[in-house]
């Protein structure tokens, strides 16, 4: 079943170039219904979380926990605009995203109902009741689910890189964490095992400055994620994450790398978390005038403003977008609500391969 | 028929496997040009080139973790740990990542985890131990530990054919110690099923791996010396237990030992006697009782490691025991 | 061919004994060895295996007939080849002993045995029974406080039998059996699997099947017809003796009874500390029995009037050192004896006294086994007793008495302690021994006691 080409030369050690490229501004900008696409994403994604944490966690719709990525949504719809998909297994890329990459859901093709149902616990959920909130996945859309232990999904995602070296296809695989999860050792033995196999993976790195209530400053000592890239032997770059184009732009290039066979990249991208850790923390460890910073510098708002520059829309437009949202929400929420919870017997299956 | 030890029967598994079906592929540290630090994978590389069998880094949890990568891919990795001591370093891998996959979210995950355990071999403390339990206890995974050449030919086949993850316990002691002859033909033996491997009315002694070997003899003798038969069941699966053999070897002779060479609290020991606690208590005539390691790190030097492993005469004294009771 | 079935000779002093019961019917099968009949003697009870194979073809003593030894009882029919065959029949189901017909009551007075160990003056007189105080059917003194299990107050040996385990308890519920009736092959005595399947196989227990609470008695309550205020039912055999033995000793010898109070703490300690190996080593339970055994027998060597015996003016002094062990019966009780005690170490006597303990009960006691004593030991303490007064075994000149092991609080060094005592009284024949010989005795088994000497135990 797997005669592919086999064109690639093997997993053996390969010479790699050490050079870490320098930051630059976004050189290549997509075409305008890319640009229409993103802010609609990330406008959807910012409306769902907020339905999500605001509303309906509120409501005790939801039981577990809330953990959202507001402010952060430029990284997860930059990089999604690159994942190639809807061509079947040897050409879909594979996505291990975190849990503040919602857009990527989104832009997987997984609806929102779906991922309010798996918020509520339904049967109808992406883990039918097993696991909550983003802890989910599902392989027709081509997402790993994340487990709670950040930095485990790292060599699982350079695993799936492997089987695309091993297929000889130009598949990426595309894997998220947080500036907190690199300092844990999978995250460690991920990217060194990817950069001695040279495999094409673009590692992602949301830094929004706050693991829980520490600080970057107490998570490492080098002064950027990307810095690390240096002792693995990969290019690093640390970019801004809250401009949308300039991320669209760098994972571009990071893909190419990868579809090429240059093997991986580490990007950092800096952003702000503008919650607590979850819905249930006020942060009042982070100093007010850092959210007021950082909101200025909204990526949903410079884009908008962006967009609006280059013409491509006006106030009515933005508002006209932002009611079909509110709409597909209120349907959404309507649907997932409706949906039947899982029979307390269904807890026994599925822990094994069953026979259909 | 030229006999066929146990390693070479391992050996014989993989390379089978890896030519009928091309998912199959294997890594782990010094898998390669070196052939596994126990020969196992020896030659493997020039046959299937270093495409499916790779050398990495020093990175159990990368190891495991590629490999349910790989998995999730449609693979049949096979991931060497170089002793079984070091899958420890994966734990987080194999019990969060791999056992919980499909339960989560429906995806399986298609793997062996293979590695030489146990002792007897003066390995000391980070090359002896027998890490069974804790994989056992985690619901998602399958626990296989052969005992015999045939076995370890059949469970590795089965193991790699198997939809779920599968740790795979290789005892070294007996990788060149037992030989026999095996089929030529394609065979598997199933996950799950014990095997009988004597007959025996009187007593049931349950064991698996190298114990399995001085069960064996213990058995010999107590026929020979008392006339009492032993009837000695070969686990051969942890998880899932056989428990209908559990249970029938309990019923038939309602004294039951069991052996292992893993330490004591938290054995599988353990947990065979409540399961026979529970299922068939109007059965026994005796209590269940148990030979293992004691509650301590496996030692190195000659005088510790021999008081630490069960034997046959440790076997003995409680199967007399249990016998006169 | 017709061969002989005769009442045999159950001890050199028995005269007579009583066919109790027949397991086969005249016209019967019956293989070599195979049990035919039952029997009660002053000694023991016992089944009869028959001595050829072959055909029962007349029976001429009937059940309840009490006749001479060497009585011709039945005739066995052989047939050519039998005898070889036999083996490979398979024994017809017949019925279990049952106990004898009169209630076996726990005895009020300590009883003795005239008869015993006359090896140079062998009287034929009428042969007593054994004595004494029940021991409990564990055969073995216990400390049922230390020991108590699950609030029963039982022993873990006293469990063990007549608990057994699950599966023969669940086997002896389906076929309606009392395990404490099997005579069991485990530890303690315990009833096995096996032990129960067999008693199945060979047709179960007829009468008196029905569970008894332990500790309960076993004899049957007397049945009372309708409108009479008592019943009259004749003593059996072993009653009988018991009655007239225990007066004829009261009779013959000039009874004292000295009481000694001994602090165990050494003993128990000891005990404590080999019960797990003991029977690992031994297959036997260590109990307190055979630290009072040893004790017995050094103070016996040091006091040879005291293991002796009165033959009309002369005195008997014995070389061999052979303690009776009193052990209670649901029909009566025994006096199986210890022999050459003085030659075993005291995982030697543990294992005696608790192999004739079980096959006392299991009426597997050959004859010699229950003759020959020269001292007795008798032990009220297993039923609570602090201590009584036995009954001199005859001919012998002592008794040694064991009351229950108790906690108590003594005073040690003028202060307050809590210890575990027991007292010892010892019933010896004044005709013989002087009070200060018998205080100096049992003041010498009270030191190796609380010493603590026993040098070999495991």
């Amino acid at each position: 079943m797997l005669a592919r080409d086999r064109k690639s030369q093997g997993v053996g050690p390969r010479t790699v170039s050490s050079s870490v490229r320098p930051a630059t501004d976004a050189t290549r900008v997509p075409d305008d219904a890319s640009l229409l696409k993103m802010l609609y994403y990330m406008k959807l994604t910012r409306a769902l979380e907020t339905r999500i944490e605001r509303k309906l966690y509120r409501q005790g719709k939801i039981v577990g926990g809330v953990y959202v990525g507001r402010g952060q949504e430029a990284i997860s719809v930059g990089a999604a605009m690159h994942m190639r998909r809807g061509g079947g297994e040897d050409h879909d890329d594979i996505v291990s995203p975190s849990h503040r990459d919602m857009a990527v859901f989104l832009m997987q093709g997984v609806p929102p109902e779906k991922i309010l149902a798996q918020y509520m616990g339904r049967k109808t959920g992406l883990t039918r009741g097993r696991d909550g909130n983003m802890h989910m996945g599902d392989l027709r859309h081509r997402l790993i689910a994340f487990v709670s232990h950040l930095g485990d999904s790292i060599p699982v995602a350079a695993g799936c890189a492997l089987t695309f070296r091993m297929h000889g296809t130009d598949q990426v695989s595309f894997c998220f964490f947080g500036e907190g999860a690199t300092s844990r050792g999978d995250w460690h033995e991920g990217l060194n095992f990817a950069a001695v196999l040279q495999l094409p993976v673009v590692f992602i790195c949301n830094n929004n400055q706050y693991a829980y209530s520490t600080h970057v400053s107490r998570q490492m000592k080098v002064e950027r994620v990307s810095d690390r890239a240096r002792g693995y032997g990969m290019p690093g770059e640390s970019k801004d994450g809250n401009d949308v184009l300039v991320v669209y732009d760098a994972i571009g290039r990071a893909v190419e790398r990868a579809r090429h066979g240059e093997g991986p990249t580490l990007l950092e991208f800096l952003t702000f978390r503008m919650t607590g850790h979850s819905a249930h923390d006020d942060a009042g460890y982070v100093p007010k005038v850092l959210f007021a910073e950082w909101e200025r510098k909204d990526p949903i708002r410079r884009c908008e403003d962006d967009l609006k520059g280059r013409r491509l829309l006006d106030a009515g437009a933005v508002q006209a977008m932002e009611s079909r949202i509110e709409g597909e929400l209120d349907e959404a929420v309507a649907w997932a609500e409706a949906q039947p919870y899982p029979s307390p017997e269904e807890c026994l299956t599925g822990v094994y391969h069953e026979q259909a | 028929m030229a006999l066929t030890t146990y390693v070479e029967a391992i050996k014989q598994g993989i390379w089978e496997e890896m030519e009928r079906d091309e998912r199959v592929f294997i890594l782990g540290e010094d898998v390669g040009v070196y052939g596994g630090a126990f020969k196992v994978t020896e030659g493997m590389l020039d046959r299937f080139g270093e495409m499916r069998v790779i050398d990495t880094p020093i990175s159990e949890s990368a190891i495991v973790g590629a490999a349910i990568g790989a998995a999730l891919m449609g693979m049949r990795p096979i991931a060497e740990m170089q002793f079984i001591d070091f899958i420890s370093c994966a734990f987080d891998q194999i019990t969060n990542f791999a056992a919980k996959n499909r339960y989560r979210w429906g995806a399986g995950v298609p793997m062996v985890i293979r590695g030489p355990s146990g002792g007897g071999v003066h390995g000391g403390p980070y090359h002896s131990q027998n890490p069974e339990m804790y994989f056992v206890h985690t619901p998602g995974l399958k626990v296989v530990a052969p005992a015999t050449a045939y076995d370890a030919k059949g469970l590795i086949k089965a193991a790699i054919r198997d939809e779920d993850p599968v740790i795979y316990l290789e005892h070294k002691y007996l990788y060149r110690r037992i030989k026999e002859e095996i089929p030529k033909e394609d065979y598997i033996v199933p996950i799950g099923q014990a095997a009988v491997r004597r007959e025996g009315r009187d007593l049931t002694i349950l064991t698996y791996g190298a114990m399995l070997y001085q069960a064996l003899e213990a058995a010999e003798t107590l026929a020979r010396e008392q006339g009492i038969q032993t009837e000695v069941v070969d686990l051969r699966s942890l998880l899932p237990l056989d428990k209908d053999a559990i249970l029938k070897a309990a019923k038939k002779t309602g004294k039951v030992l069991v052996v292992h060479e893993d330490t004591r609290t938290g054995g599988i020991a353990g947990e065979i006697a409540a399961i026979i606690n529970e299922e068939v208590f109007e059965y026994l005539d005796g209590p269940v009782l148990r030979v293992t390691a004691p509650d301590t790190p496996v030692p190195y030097s000659p005088p510790l490691e021999d008081f630490f492993l069960p034997n046959k005469e440790k076997i003995l004294k409680a199967a007399r025991q249990l016998a006169a009771y | 061919m017709r061969v002989d079935v005769i009442m045999p000779q159950m001890g050199e002093s028995i005269a007579e004994g009583t066919l109790t019961r027949w397991l086969k019917k005249s016209g019967d099968k019956v293989a070599r060895d195979e049990p035919i009949f039952e029997i009660s003697t002053d000694k023991v009870d016992a089944e009869i295996p028959s001595p050829a194979a072959g055909t029962l073809a007349e029976i001429k003593v009937q059940e309840g007939q009490t006749v001479p030894i060497n009585t011709v009882v039945a005739q066995i029919e052989t047939e050519a080849g039998a005898v070889a065959a036999a083996g490979k029949t398979a024994p017809p189901a017949r019925a279990e002993a049952t106990p004898a017909p009169a209630p076996a009551r726990q005895a009020a007075a300590t009883s003795t045995s005239p008869g015993d160990g006359k090896e140079r003056s062998a009287r034929p007189a009428p042969a007593p029974p054994s004595p004494v105080y029940a021991a409990p059917p564990a055969g073995a003194w216990n400390v049922p406080k230390a020991a108590a299990l699950i609030g029963t107050g039982a022993t873990v040996e006293d469990l063990r039998r007549v608990r057994s385990s699950p599966v023969v308890r669940k086997i002896a519920q389906e076929h309606n059996i009392d395990i404490s009736r099997i005579p069991g092959t485990g530890v303690s005595g315990r009833v096995t699997k096996n032990d129960i399947l067999k008693t199945i196989e060979r047709g179960g227990l007829e009468r008196g099947a029905t569970a008894t609470a332990p500790g309960a008695s076993r004899a049957p309550a007397p049945v009372f017809a309708p409108g009479e205020r008592v019943t009259v039912v004749p003593m059996s055999a072993m009653r009988r003796k018991i009655a007239e033995h225990m007066v004829m000793s009261r009779r013959t010898s000039a009874h004292v009874t000295t009481v000694f109070e001994v602090d165990m703490s050494r003993v128990m300690k000891l005990r404590a500390e080999h019960q797990q190996a003991f029977p690992e080593r031994h297959g036997v339970k260590l109990t307190p029995t055979p630290f009072m055994v040893k004790a017995a027998v050094e103070a016996l060597k040091a006091f040879p009037d005291l293991n002796a015996a009165i033959d009309g003016d002369t005195i008997v002094f014995k070389k061999d050192i052979n303690i009776g062990i009193a052990v209670a019966l649901d029909w009566g009780l025994i006096v199986p004896v210890v022999k050459h005690a003085d030659d075993l170490s005291l995982s030697g006597i543990a294992k005696t006294v608790t192999d004739l303990a079980e096959r006392a009960r299991s009426k597997r006691l050959t004859p010699d086994e229950v003759q020959g004593g020269t001292f007795t030991i008798t032990n009220p303490g297993s039923f609570g007793s602090l201590f009584g007064t036995p009954i001199i075994n005859q001919p012998q000149v002592a008794i040694l008495g064991v009351g229950a092991i108790q906690k108590r609080v003594v005073v040690v060094d003028d202060a307050i302690a809590i210890r575990p005592m027991v007292y010892l009284a010892l019933s010896f024949d004044q005709r013989l021994i002087d009070g200060a010989v018998a205080d100096q005795f049992v003041a010498h088994i009270q030191a190796t006691l609380q010493e603590g000497k026993f040098t070999e135990i495991v």
